[in-house]
């Protein structure tokens, strides 16, 4: 285990500094100028090349690349062009916040997937797996700003029970920071949970018709113990899959979600960074969101190795 | 034992009192649409610092609701030496929030500092300044190299925010996130993207605030905004969407200010490369435009049809230039049959996005095809310095003094001369305009450069802008200044 944990480990150096390099290449693509955003419609050409000097604009790509690069190994991502903050600082304000909410959103999404997912397969094609297939497909459809603002409204605004934006840390008052993140987890976790609710359902059924399943039910197991004994465990490889991946979206910002309960979080900091196009913030947060992927693929990986041996040696 | 009990009581009293205390502090959250970046007068190029800088720092001198210079550090000003000498008479026994004494030297201090800092955006505001002298602790001199009328205004903004040489010295590029000024706030911190937080100067030398606590938070989104509004999260709001103001002007709980602003908005031609260096094309487009249509129909009635740069109820406003009518066979007679089609270049938003709709649907009717591009708001300024566009949407913020609303617009080479225009003639009128004293003059030839202006047509004015502020009812004192920027001094939140 440990032996395949390290092969998978090493192999994604190369992933990483390939990560580096596009990173680094898409944001000195963007059209238009730094400096002309941060002085603004007042700048006069003489202060344009100040600027652009003091940001270090004026030396080649490969020398902006290594620099940065080389900073970025000891942690040091450079600092903001807008209020001159360090941006590993930033993101070690704003990651937390972020890291938080997708996982309230995903327990939320694993609460309401795992037994819809399971109801669905086992009660297949009756009312029940109709109704939920339903409410899977309207959660897939209905975009998170509008389920978001639709949640504001009832419960901010008309019910007036949680506050319509905001964030307090967990550590400064629990109790307050469970209540705000509650509109933007469900928002998010609903979308999720109706995808996983697919995921697991289609495995599921198709599980359900393997010959050990029927194997199972010949040797007298209810149909309780082979659902849960032998068939979930295998139908739960892909669902693990979806959910890394979902998770790994969240990590990498759950941007629009953010913007409406204006959560200062890793998807806010991208979003402003891009509008004031502050180069060394977007491309410390897409550096760090690739990590984050990375991360949690390598995790589930692990998962998977765990739950089928048959993994680790390919 | 017994001796710790009136230990024990005092530590109870007090902390009831701090309790007490906690519950009645009087906390105002402002929702602003954007977050602002940078705290410090020198290096601020965003409308929305503004807001936030207003608080934290006293200028020398401030603007009341008809836009006059009023008093502010200074008590009294005289202009002297036909125009190249100010000298101010500065209010005595000011301190900034951190201590340091408010005297001539602090403000010749804070002056260079804006006009020198490496990467002041002031620099240009401030260029016909030649020296600051200290003349004693309460009389400082702006001795000019050339007569600029406009200087009182200018220092009613940034350029006259006088931050703590203390602090300034000591943060160095770091004094925009602990901004130190002698203003009615003081700054306690901010997290990016959340709030700025700022607490009440209680020795405030015109009398403490009426509220304790001043919480700004940015939401981009309109909505979002509205939202907050009326959940309660917020006690007022600046701008609010208009689309929303009638809704809240019908709600008892919330009352709305909607006020006359001093900038603008409408289109720029590139007169340096084709189709646009035709001046035909360009009135031709001009000539397409409902003006009355758009304040209308997009803004609900909250914005004003423009006919120039001077807004009306600021003091160059004049009735002898009028608002151009659409005429579409004026429009067609001045393209001769030959077909014209351009990209407009403009920002991403909901309202951009409508308006440059509305703009080609106004086009059309005179045959004109106009594709839309839109960009973000650094790479439209980029390709407008680059002359690398054929029409581009964009508005100014406005300021007090007409020539912050022309000069760098439409002379040879000026940093806000989009449209790459050159005319002599209005070269000299504008450099002539800033150099009077008298608004009445001012105004004759401002009149003469925009007859000219106006015909050839580098950009054509399509609205001025207003003000829109919501509030909960609770909220008293806010005052509309048509500079847009909202003053808490005297705010109370009962």
């Amino acid at each position: 285990m440990i032996a395949f944990a390290l092969r998978r480990l090493l192999s994604a150096i190369p992933t990483l500094l390939i990560v580096t390099l596009i990173v680094f290449a898409m944001v000195k693509l963007l059209p238009g100028d730094p400096a002309r955003l941060i002085l603004g419609q007042e700048a006069t050409p003489q202060a344009l090349n100040e600027l652009r000097r003091s940001l270090g604009l004026d030396r080649s790509l490969p020398q902006q690349y290594f620099s940065w690069l080389t900073g970025a190994l000891r942690l040091d991502l450079g600092t903001s062009l807008t209020d001159n903050s360090s941006v590993s600082h930033l993101i070690a304000q704003k990651l937390p916040v972020t890291l938080e909410l997708s996982l309230f959103a995903m327990l939320i999404s694993l609460l309401i997937s795992l037994p819809a997912g399971i109801l669905s397969a086992v009660r297949r094609n009756t009312w029940i797996d109709r109704l939920l297939t339903l409410l899977a497909l309207s959660g897939i459809s209905l975009p998170n700003f509008f389920l978001g603002i639709l949640l504001i409204y009832l419960f901010s605004i008309r019910l007036a029970w949680i506050p319509a934006s905001g964030y307090t840390s967990l550590l400064e008052n629990p109790q307050r920071n469970l209540l705000l993140l509650l509109l933007p987890a469900v928002t998010l976790g609903l979308g999720s949970a109706a995808v996983l609710t697919r995921y697991l359902r289609s495995s599921l059924s198709e599980t359900l018709t393997q010959d050990y399943v029927r194997t199972a039910h010949a040797k007298g197991l209810t149909e309780r113990q082979v659902t849960s004994k032998h068939a979930l465990k295998n139908a739960l490889i892909p669902y693990l899959t979806a959910f890394g991946l979902q998770l790994g979206g969240l990590l990498g910002g759950a941007v629009i979600t953010e913007q409406i309960f204006s959560i200062p979080g890793f998807g806010r900091l991208l979003i402003d960074a891009v509008f004031t196009r502050d180069l060394p913030v977007i491309q410390g947060v897409v550096l760090v969101s690739a990590v984050a992927v990375f991360l949690v693929s390598f995790l589930v990986d692990l998962g998977y190795a765990a739950v089928d041996p048959r993994i680790r040696y390919h | 034992m017994p001796k710790l009990k009136p230990l024990v009581l005092l530590g109870l009293s007090l902390s009831f009192a701090a309790l007490i205390n906690s519950a009645s502090a009087v906390t105002v959250t402002v929702g602003l649409d954007a977050d602002p970046p940078r705290l410090d007068p020198a290096l601020s190029s965003a409308l929305v610092d503004r807001q936030v800088m207003n608080q934290i720092f006293d200028k020398l001198v401030d603007l009341d609701v008809n836009l006059k210079v009023i008093p502010a550090l200074a008590t009294s000003w005289k202009v002297t030496n036909g125009g190249l000498l100010y000298t101010f008479k500065l209010k005595s026994g000011v301190k900034f929030t951190d201590g340091t004494v408010l005297d001539a030297a602090a403000v010749k201090y804070g002056i260079d500092r804006n006009r020198t800092l490496e990467g002041s955006v002031r620099k240009n505001e401030l260029s016909s300044v030649k020296e600051v002298k200290v003349v004693d602790p309460q009389t400082v001199q702006i001795v000019l190299s050339q007569p600029y009328g406009p200087l009182l205004a200018v220092l009613t903004d940034r350029a006259g925010m006088i931050v703590s040489p203390t602090a300034a010295k000591k943060e160095g590029a770091d004094f925009q996130n602990n901004p130190v000024g002698s203003g009615p706030f003081v700054f306690v911190s901010r997290v990016r993207q959340d709030n700025i937080t700022l607490s009440a100067n209680k020795n405030y030398w015109d009398g403490a605030p009426k509220i304790d606590k001043l919480i700004y938070r940015p939401f981009p989104d309109g909505d979002v905004r509205y939202a907050n509004l009326l959940s309660g999260a917020v006690q007022t709001v600046t701008p609010i969407d208009p689309k929303d103001i009638s809704k809240l002007e019908q709600n008892t709980k919330f009352s709305v200010m909607n006020y006359p602003g001093i900038g603008y908005q409408g289109v720029w031609f590139n007169v340096t490369r084709a189709p646009f260096n035709n001046k035909n094309f360009r009135q031709a487009v001009a000539a397409t435009i409902d003006r009355e249509a758009i304040a209308k129909s997009i803004f609900y009635g909250t914005v004003t049809p423009a006919a120039g740069p001077f807004p009306p109820g600021t003091s160059a406003a004049s009735s002898a230039i009028t608002v151009q009518k659409p005429n579409i066979a004026l429009a067609k007679s001045k393209l001769g049959g030959k077909p014209l089609t351009f990209t407009l270049l403009t920002v991403p938003g909901s309202v951009t996005t409508q308006l440059a709709q509305v703009y080609q649907a106004m086009f059309a009717q005179a045959g004109i095809t106009a594709k839309i591009e839109q960009v973000e708001f650094g790479t439209l300024l980029d390709r407008a310095d680059k002359k690398d566009y054929d029409a581009l949407m964009l508005g100014w913020s406005g300021r007090p003094d007409p020539d912050g609303n022309i000069y760098d617009f439409f002379v040879t080479g000026g940093s806000n001369n989009q449209a790459g225009y050159s005319n002599k003639t209005v070269d000299g009128l504008l450099a002539k305009a800033r150099a009077q004293n008298a608004m009445s003059a001012r105004i004759a030839t401002y009149n003469v450069a925009l007859s000219t202006i106006i015909n050839d047509t580098p950009y054509t004015w399509v609205y001025f802008q207003g003000n829109q502020v919501a509030s909960v009812k609770g909220l008293s004192g806010l005052k509309p200044i048509p500079d847009g920027i909202l003053r808490f001094k005297d705010v109370e939140l009962k």
